[in-house]
């Protein structure tokens, strides 16, 4: 018996489907796709159950979310009592529970201050040469460690990150209690620091 | 009693039907897997909102927007307060973002097409996942760097026992840009690389011989370290290896 040997672009393109195949089958190589992904046996991948954030078909407002009842509070939430306006009140309001300065603290402190402050005071809380201060139309956002605002009490700083203050919006929603303080603790030692720089 | 030929018409026509039912169910098979099926899922969301943008580019971290990832199993899409937050006075007569405006006015929803989705019999936490210090990446991939979120792990099972078979191939530690707390003062220098090396330890490891990191214990069920004084900071951890019990996912 006599089968011809395949000529030689014949094998490289059999060898290039091939490799072709593998990187794709072994998710080498990926293409984007707008549609949802396949699904062969969709066994039990969809049960009839609320799932966050998803929606439901069996609400009349069509939400997963249900609304507690009016007046309600969640265990472990505290809600903020002071309006923004309530200025007088935050000192007897928030008392400072002093908690330990430990590295632990301070280091929780930069970690949210990081996250939810320095967008727009900056990681140095002098809220400049910030993309997002200059891109916007603020019409100006302090430098966190000025003299006027490092005499601002404890009491103060927690009621402007709770109800927010002017342009600055609430972050009570955000930011627990906890975190407020040590956020407090931690911009207390930045403006030390730049107390002491200059 | 049949000629040569016959014969052999016969046997590579049986070879061949056989070759090709192999290579369809090979691509079928194959092809319905969720590394080649899931993987680079990136449907067109309502409002054209960019990671690379926010996160990449102005350094918002993930948690600004995903805040309560490190308390809950799921990890919140921002409502459109947070977007407001900042587009009240950041291009706030964008036509691109109409909708966020509307939706902020009128308290509805936008509806943002979901992209990573387990099946509903197999469940996933992020909060235990976070506070053992995973970075966002390790799952979700260079986010920061997608103008268009699109899914960039598996989430296939074996995904998932890969990495709690051997964490250390597969975890990225914290960075700075996702808002992971470590415990530690971080270096805000670069916020884009991690500043912690994840090890992880043994199962069954002797907490005491645990000392160069401040650990406090808030969740008494979960961990026999000694216990912190402030009570309220959700605790990272150090990680041992995932667990591969089939109820731990499956229930
Ligand atoms: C969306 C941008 C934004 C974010 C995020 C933000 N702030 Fe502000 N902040 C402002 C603006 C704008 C002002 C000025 C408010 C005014 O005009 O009275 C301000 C003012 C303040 C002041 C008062 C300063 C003074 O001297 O009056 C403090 C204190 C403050 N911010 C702390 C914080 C802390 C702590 C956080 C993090 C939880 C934070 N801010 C997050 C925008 C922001
Ligand atoms: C400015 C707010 C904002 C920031 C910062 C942000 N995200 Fe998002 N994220 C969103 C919004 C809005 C969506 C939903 C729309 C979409 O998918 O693009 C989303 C979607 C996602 C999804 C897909 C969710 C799904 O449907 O499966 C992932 C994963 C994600 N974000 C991860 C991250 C990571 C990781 C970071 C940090 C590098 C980050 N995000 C930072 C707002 C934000
Ligand atoms: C921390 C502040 C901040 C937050 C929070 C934020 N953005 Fe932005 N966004 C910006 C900045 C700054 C720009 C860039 C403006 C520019 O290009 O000058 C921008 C640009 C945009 C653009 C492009 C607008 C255009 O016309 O080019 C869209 C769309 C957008 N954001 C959507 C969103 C959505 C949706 C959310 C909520 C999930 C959100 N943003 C949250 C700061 C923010
Ligand atoms: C250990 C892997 C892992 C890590 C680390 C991780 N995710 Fe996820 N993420 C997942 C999986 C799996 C899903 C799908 C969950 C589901 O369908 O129930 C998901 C879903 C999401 C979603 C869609 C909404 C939801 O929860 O269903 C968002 C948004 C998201 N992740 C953001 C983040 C952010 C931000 C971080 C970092 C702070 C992060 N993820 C870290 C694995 C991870
Ligand atoms: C990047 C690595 C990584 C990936 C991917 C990952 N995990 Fe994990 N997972 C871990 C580690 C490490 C732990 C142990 C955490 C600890 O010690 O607190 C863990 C713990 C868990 C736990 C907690 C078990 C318990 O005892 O309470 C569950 C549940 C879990 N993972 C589910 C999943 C699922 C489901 C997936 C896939 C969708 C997944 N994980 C993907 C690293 C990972
Ligand atoms: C770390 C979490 C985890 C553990 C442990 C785990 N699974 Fe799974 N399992 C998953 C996830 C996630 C999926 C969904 C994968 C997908 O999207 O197809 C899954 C899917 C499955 C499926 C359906 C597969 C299919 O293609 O329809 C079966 C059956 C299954 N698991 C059985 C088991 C058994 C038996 C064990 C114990 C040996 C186990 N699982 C342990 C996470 C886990």
């Amino acid at each position: 018996m006599n089968i011809p040997r395949p000529p030689i672009w014949l094998l490289i393109l059999v060898g290039a489907v091939a490799i072709l195949a593998v990187l794709i089958l072994s998710g080498r190589i990926t293409w984007f796709s707008t549609d949802p992904p396949v699904e062969f046996v969709p066994n039990m991948d969809h049960q009839f159950k609320a799932i966050p954030q998803s929606g439901s078909s069996f609400f009349s407002n069509k939400s997963s979310l249900r609304e507690p009842i009016p007046g309600t509070v969640a265990r472990n939430v505290s809600v903020y009592p002071l309006a923004q306006g309530d200025v007088d009140l935050a000192d007897s309001v928030n008392v400072d529970p002093n908690y330990e300065k430990s590295e632990f603290v301070i280091a929780r402190g930069q970690n949210r201050f990081n996250v939810f402050c320095a967008p727009c005071h900056n990681y140095n809380a002098k809220s400049d040469s910030n993309p997002i201060v200059k891109r916007g139309l603020w019409p100006g956002i302090p430098d966190l460690t000025r003299p006027e605002t490092a005499a601002l009490t404890n009491g103060r700083i927690f009621h402007i990150i709770s109800a927010g203050q002017n342009l600055m919006p609430s972050y009570a929603d955000k930011v627990s209690p906890i975190d407020r303080w040590a956020i407090i603790y931690y911009l207390r030692t930045l403006q030390q620091a730049a107390t002491a720089g200059e | 009693m049949f000629s040569r030929q016959f014969d052999l018409a016969v046997k590579l026509g049986v070879g061949a039907l056989g070759l090709v039912v192999v290579v369809v169910f090979c691509v079928v098979y194959f092809s319905v897997r969720n590394s080649v099926a899931d993987v680079g899922y990136r449907p067109t969301q309502p409002v054209p909102f960019s990671h690379k943008l926010h996160a990449g580019e102005l350094h918002v971290s993930c948690q600004y927007c995903h805040a309560g990832v490190e308390e809950s199993a799921h990890s919140p899409i921002p409502s459109s307060q947070t977007c407001m937050n900042c587009h009240l006075l950041v291009k706030n007569d964008s036509p691109k973002l109409a909708m966020v405006r509307e939706s902020y006015d009128k308290g509805t929803p936008i509806e943002w097409v979901r992209i990573h989705k387990l099946p509903d019999y197999s469940h996933f936490n992020h909060s235990r996942h976070i506070r053992a210090q995973i970075d966002c990446k390790s799952c979700h991939g260079p986010i920061e760097e997608m103008g268009v979120v699109s899914q960039f792990s598996s989430l296939s099972m074996s995904w998932c026992l890969d990495c709690h078979r051997s964490p250390d191939k597969h975890i990225v530690g914290a960075r700075p840009i996702s808002g992971v707390f470590t415990g530690k003062l971080e270096k805000v220098s670069n916020l884009l690389d991690s500043t912690f090396l994840f090890k992880p330890i043994p199962a069954q490891v002797d907490y005491a011989g645990v000392t160069d990191i401040v650990v406090p214990s808030f969740g008494a069920t979960e961990s026999k370290l000694p216990a912190h004084k402030i009570d309220g900071i959700p605790h990272p951890k150090y990680a041992g290896y995932g667990p591969e019990n089939c109820s731990t996912c499956h229930y």
